[in-house]
């Protein structure tokens, strides 16, 4: 039988393209957490085996540290955007108002704006706020966690919304009015109901936003003040060349973990979707 | 009667509940994006002609003499502009580039595992974005893995200093790391093609070649597009991988932002800077935003 799309020789020819494109993608991930092992410098040839780096970041109160901030705001900013996020995704898809497409435009622009300008933005605004408070009280709130707890926020919403949306749209409106007929305040109907079915959306879209979160540096650079994310403290510590083998071997631990979250999260969602799609939408 | 009673009493909730849920609903994102993101984005737009004071050494006099530095008279930051539009389009031609073979591959050569290997080449962006940049200078740094194999093996006496701070670096780790999105709009446009118009086009005696310069690639276009767009648009304000990989020859327009708000502190400049930036990404959105069907992707 013959294909349409590929002749023998093209399909060879994109076997072929597709595996080199696969070891572009995975050899510097891989060559950085070979070098997390490596007993000696970033450099080659090879010194042979250790975990003394590994055991170094764990005694290394800094790391830890920016580790464990990174860790807050991934957490706060991601159950916010989470709880924005449903808000926003019911109100688009089972209400009616003036403006609608306006807000949907609002919701998503996050997506595009260009991150330094997003958080130059919020520290122009709380400099001016500062600025503001020292003034008329003496005293000020100042950078720090909360700022990029605010921002991570911003840009986390769009990114929930795309997430709930899609099984909230196969969750159907049935369910919901079945719950009211059988005597259901609109809030126990809600919370009975429609949040256990939308509760696997709602796992990976805080998943998604945890990692956005605690990857992010572009704008907590701008935000984070004296108290650095692990991105920001990274960042920083790579001007340290002894530094590096240590922060590749938290680096290989924070790949791994964000993989394994990530891959959970997006295969968890898409059984759900698959599961829901026949059972819970009328005559479809 | 008392079941009667019943129902309309959760009516009257449930009719109150949609008037006053609606706007309870709304209140919260809507809230957080008014204060944490419109205002601020105002802000700065006030601060880029001199509405707004922070610093002593700010004017204080609103006029549009900062725009007017910047888009006339040969502006030092326009060309810098002008070399980022030029580095992004590059980067984005190059990703459309190699995502769509892949993207064509899946979708049409691969009969099983087609997610799962749609999944091995997407994967590596939902890891750490600076980390994936920080592998790179892992590489290409002169006592970096490239280097220190060249100068151990003799194949080189010097360490080859080009590889890392050029334009160059900056748009190849920028490829890298946007190759794995953008390989999805063109799977996802390649997969909804009709098969029956490609059975077609042999049916009616079209080589493979033919049938995919006057079928295939045509129906694919709108993929295409959206693809080159989600490269370029995050692209053009690029400042971290510069930073990390670009040395001064891959210095992009979104580092002299940065470089404005936290070495040079000319926030008004940067101001100007920044929002000539985001007018320039609401203009890309305005006239193409229609092939970036957002949803169709994530589904």
């Amino acid at each position: 039988m013959s294909d349409i799309a590929t002749s023998p020789n093209t399909r060879r020819g994109l076997i072929l393209f597709f595996s080199l494109l696969v070891v572009f993608l995975y050899a510097p991930i891989v060559i950085l957490a070979v070098f997390s092992f490596n007993d000696g410098d970033v450099s080659f040839p090879l010194a042979g085996f250790t975990l003394d780096w590994y055991r170094r970041f764990f005694s290394n109160p800094n790391i830890l540290e920016s580790l464990e901030r990174s860790a807050i705001v991934a957490s706060i900013s991601s159950l916010i955007a989470v709880a924005l996020g449903v808000a926003a995704s019911f109100a688009l898809l089972r209400r009616r108002f003036f403006g609608k497409s306006g807000v949907s435009a609002l919701v998503f622009s996050p997506l595009v704006v260009p991150y330094v300008v997003f958080g130059i933005s919020l520290l122009v605004i709380f400099t001016a706020l500062d600025k503001f408070l020292v003034s008329s009280t003496g005293s000020y709130i100042g950078l720090g966690l909360h700022t990029v707890v605010i921002g991570h926020v911003v840009v986390s919403l769009p990114y929930t919304v795309l997430t709930i949306v899609p099984l909230l749209e196969r969750l159907s409106v049935d369910l919901e009015e079945a719950a009211k007929d059988l005597g259901a305040s609109p809030w126990q109907s809600f919370r009975r109901v429609t949040l256990p079915l939308l509760m696997p959306a709602l796992v990976s879209a805080f998943m998604i936003a945890f990692t956005l979160s605690f990857d992010e540096y572009a704008i907590a650079s701008f935000l984070a003040g004296e108290t650095p994310t692990w991105p920001v403290y990274l960042f920083a510590q790579l001007r340290v060349p002894s530094q590096l083998p240590q922060l590749l071997a938290v680096s290989s631990v924070v790949l791994v973990a964000s993989l394994g979250i990530v891959l959970a999260a997006e295969i968890g969602r898409r059984l759900a979707e698959r599961r829901y799609g026949g059972e819970l939408r009328p005559s479809a | 009667m008392a079941t009667t009673r019943e129902v309309t009493t959760t009516d009257r909730a449930w009719r109150r509940h949609d008037r006053r849920g609606t706007v309870g609903l709304l209140a919260g994102p809507l809230l957080w994006l008014l204060l944490f993101f419109v205002i601020p984005v105002a802000f700065v737009a006030a601060y880029s002609v001199g509405a707004v004071t922070l610093f002593p050494t700010d004017t204080g006099v609103v006029s549009l003499a900062s725009w007017e530095r910047l888009l006339t008279g040969g502006s030092v930051y326009m060309s810098l502009f002008w070399k980022s539009i030029r580095m992004s389009l590059t980067v984005s031609a190059v990703v459309v580039l190699l995502a769509y073979p892949t993207g064509y591959f899946l979708a049409l050569c691969v009969r099983r595992r087609k997610y799962v290997l749609l999944l091995l080449i997407i994967a590596p962006f939902l890891t750490s974005y600076l980390l994936r940049v920080l592998a790179w200078k892992v590489i290409l740094g002169d006592a970096g893995v490239i280097n220190s194999f060249l100068t151990t093996t003799g194949i080189t006496d010097e360490p080859v200093s080009w590889l890392l701070y050029s334009q160059f670096t900056v748009m190849l780790v920028l490829a890298y790391i946007w190759v794995p999105f953008v390989a999805l709009p063109v799977f996802v446009s390649l997969e909804n093609l009709d098969r029956s118009l490609l059975e077609a086009a042999a049916d009616l005696g079209a080589s493979r070649f033919r049938t995919f310069v006057r079928v295939t690639l045509p129906l694919s276009l709108s993929g295409i597009f959206a693809a080159f767009l989600f490269v370029f648009i995050p692209t053009i304000g690029e400042f971290v991988t510069p930073l990390l990989v670009g040395g001064t020859s891959g210095y992009m327009f979104g580092n002299s932002i940065q470089d404005l708000f936290t070495k040079g502190l000319d926030w008004q400049t940067g101001s100007t800077l920044a929002f000539f930036l985001l007018a320039v990404v609401a203009a890309l959105m305005t006239v193409f935003g229609r092939f970036l069907r957002m949803r169709a992707v994530v589904q």
